[in-house]
């Protein structure tokens, strides 16, 4: 969290130029925010057994991270410091709710299926992360690139995560069949003919599969990227 | 530096500003969301007899499922005694509330779909599975005997395990056909491994051995509760 | 014997970190060392403790329908909580620090830490979707606190440990932590096959 502020200094209100597609790319592989940053591994894995609720959940997280970075890049200069925690979490919440009465209303199935962990959105470090460093120092659209940048960053982990479990686990790809025995395997014993050898691993759908997963992409990104090994 | 008295102004203004916003969004989403909750839990319901009304309720619109439940379904409320209990509606029981209460004070609900002069029983149970609580709905034909559709939800079970007890469509399927009542005895259904008995046993999903137990004893003891009722029926008929 | 059940259930079974990977952040940046992952763990069981039963007089008397204000007003629920939290966390604070000099200086620069963690919130929300009582709820927020203690310092002890290994470049530090929680994980998972409301609950 104690990351120290990173100001942008940017002419024109709204631009795309070098500097916002550095900050959308930097947080996508360089500056990864869970692979590299360390923030927000909480409340979304447990969402990535398959791969729609990991989707609307990545959907979901980016929009609040971009908006609530807007909001307090535009109120910033009116923050009282020593309330400047609270301000941030009421202003993500509302944000958060917003996002869950909307989903509610138009996708009630997720909606159930993702219960606490819309909420848990909240209290993301990911979200309070870039407030702090990034959000509070630099003009609004710059911190609006930032927050979807970092939270496009983090779905991509999410959705890369939530689609080999649910290959590998179910043999199925939002749902549908892809490899392994039909379902009716499960109960009496017959099978489709395409890539039936294929035994859906049990290992995958278990929580633990999900940190192995990171693991490995770290390793691969850390051995890629030398810079990015820890010393200590 | 800010003063004590801009900050509790900004403060109050803060959660005004977030309140009136959110209140805003809650009024125009609030009927969405009243439409969700009422079809969802009718979808549920009306999922047991998927095989008999032709289509799948839960990729009905929400209209639809309201409509064809208050023309076609009958609420009731029973005892374990199998005495009607009056002035309440079925949807308003919870069986989460209900099997907090001591046994003889508990409450079930029973849905009657009427089709073509016949009526499907629809009853709902609930038990324990691996992780949380497991439910279903039973539809029974009104010889109140043959099952002829079923229905699960959970709370928490493993995804390609036992949470196949509601995503497999074939689970509920083989529930199908069977029956309750062994030559006039209650004996219910049971989930196992390896079922021989075509009348009373299906087969259990694999590697999800605590939740099909799970499920063996919810339907036992979910369908006994309504035992008594059935059998006044029958007597009656 | 139900309390006990939610407890067993709470620490062990649905274990905050293992099972539901709630509060990461924390834990993997504060598990470099035993002693202050025991410090971290003893102040996140200390204000699960106050917390979950906080909240959920607010959900029960304040936002639900039989509430003071008698119409359902569970849409301001994330911000009430959150608010409750990091109010109660800056005031627990204050008084540790006046009352307790010594707890302070073991917990103290912990507190400001936890307002952000997921697991607190997460606790709130868990103890609203699963209907728990009020007593339930304290029994609740402990030993979802003492599961998360659990986990820490188990990770904390290992990582100590590993110091002295010759981990792969690319694995080090974080990785490392990532694959041990995955161990732990599964071995935790053994556990889940115990059903302790088949055995407690008549």
């Amino acid at each position: 969290m104690a990351a120290t502020q990173e100001v942008i200094k940017s002419e024109p209100i709204i631009s795309f130029g070098k500097q916002e597609k550095k900050l959308i790319k930097d947080p996508l592989h360089i500056n990864n925010p869970i692979t590299v940053q360390i923030l927000g591994v909480c409340s979304a894995l447990a969402v990535t057994t398959m791969l729609k609720p990991a989707l609307i959940m990545g959907i979901a997280v980016t929009l609040v991270t971009g908006f609530s970075n807007l909001v307090i890049s535009l109120i910033r200069n009116t923050i009282p410091k020593q309330i400047r925690m609270i301000v941030q979490l009421v202003v993500i919440a509302t944000l958060v709710t917003i996002v869950e009465l909307v989903l509610k209303a138009y996708s009630f199935d997720v909606w159930k299926q993702l219960s606490v962990f819309i909420g848990l959105i909240i209290t993301n470090c990911i979200v309070m992360g870039r407030l702090e460093a990034f959000a509070m120092a630099n003009k609004p659209w710059p911190s609006f690139v930032d927050g979807i940048g970092n939270g496009l960053g983090y779905a991509w982990i999410l959705i890369a995560i939530a689609g080999i479990r649910e290959l590998f686990g179910r043999g199925a790809l939002l749902g549908y069949k892809i490899i392994g025995p039909s379902e009716e395997f499960l109960i009496n014993t017959s099978s489709t003919p395409l890539l039936s050898w294929y035994q859906p691993n049990g290992l995958m759908v278990l929580p633990a599969s999900a940190m192995v997963i990171i693991a490995v992409i770290i390793w691969i990104q850390r051995s890629k990227e030398k810079s990015l090994v820890d010393i200590s | 530096m800010f003063s004590t008295r801009y900050v509790y102004v900004y403060t109050l203004i803060l959660s005004a500003f977030a309140a009136i916003s959110l209140a805003f969004f809650i009024t125009i989403f609030k009927p969405l969301h009243d439409s969700n909750e009422a079809a969802s839990k009718k979808k549920d319901i009306l999922s047991s007899i998927a095989g008999e009304l032709g289509q799948d309720p839960q990729l009905m619109s929400n209209e639809d499922v309201i409509k064809l439940f208050d023309e076609k379904v009958e609420q009731l409320v029973i005892d374990a005694k199998g005495n009607i209990i009056k002035d309440v509606s079925a949807e308003d029981i919870s069986l989460a509330t209900e099997e907090k209460k001591p046994l003889e004070e508990r409450r079930y609900p029973l849905y009657i779909f009427k089709s073509k002069g016949s009526s499907i029983y629809l009853t709902a149970v609930r038990g324990n599975g691996l992780w949380d609580k497991i439910w279903g709905t039973i539809a029974i034909k009104d010889d109140m005997n043959t099952i002829v559709g079923a229905s699960f939800g959970h709370q928490a079970e493993t995804p390609g395990l036992g949470a196949e007890i509601k995503d497999n469509a074939n689970f509920p399927k083989s529930f199908i056909g069977k029956e309750i009542f062994k030559d006039g005895e209650y004996v219910s259904v049971k989930v196992m491994k390896g079922a021989s008995d075509p009348k009373h046993q299906v087969d259990a999903i694999s590697g999800a051995t605590i939740t099909s137990v799970g499920v063996s004893e919810m339907m036992y003891k979910g369908l006994n509760s309504y035992v008594a009722y059935f059998n006044s029926i029958k007597n009656k008929g | 014997m139900e309390l006990l059940n939610v407890f067993i259930k709470s620490a062990f079974i649905e274990n905050m970190i293992l099972a539901y990977f709630i509060g990461m952040c924390s834990f993997l940046a504060v598990s470099k060392s035993v002693k202050t992952a025991i410090g971290l763990g003893v102040a996140v069981i200390f204000v699960l403790a106050i917390t979950v039963p906080i909240n959920w007089m607010i959900s029960e008397l304040v936002l639900g329908p039989n509430g003071i204000f008698k119409t359902d007003l569970t849409f301001l629920r994330f911000i009430l909580f959150i608010s409750s939290i990091a109010a109660t966390v800056q005031l627990v604070e204050m008084a540790v620090e006046k009352y307790s000099p010594s707890l302070y200086n073991a917990l103290g620069i912990f507190l400001p830490l936890i307002t952000v963690n997921c697991a607190i919130l997460g606790a709130a929300l868990f103890m609203v979707a699963r209907e728990y009582s009020f007593s339930e709820s304290v029994v609740y927020g402990i030993g979802s606190g003492f599961g998360w203690l659990l986990a820490i310092v188990l990770l904390a002890a290992i990582r100590e440990k590993m110091s002295y290994s010759n981990v792969p470049e690319g694995l080090r530090g974080l990785g490392m932590a990532f694959l041990l929680t995955a161990f732990l994980g599964i071995s935790f998972m053994s556990l889940m096959g115990i059903n302790p409301s088949v055995y407690f609950v008549k």
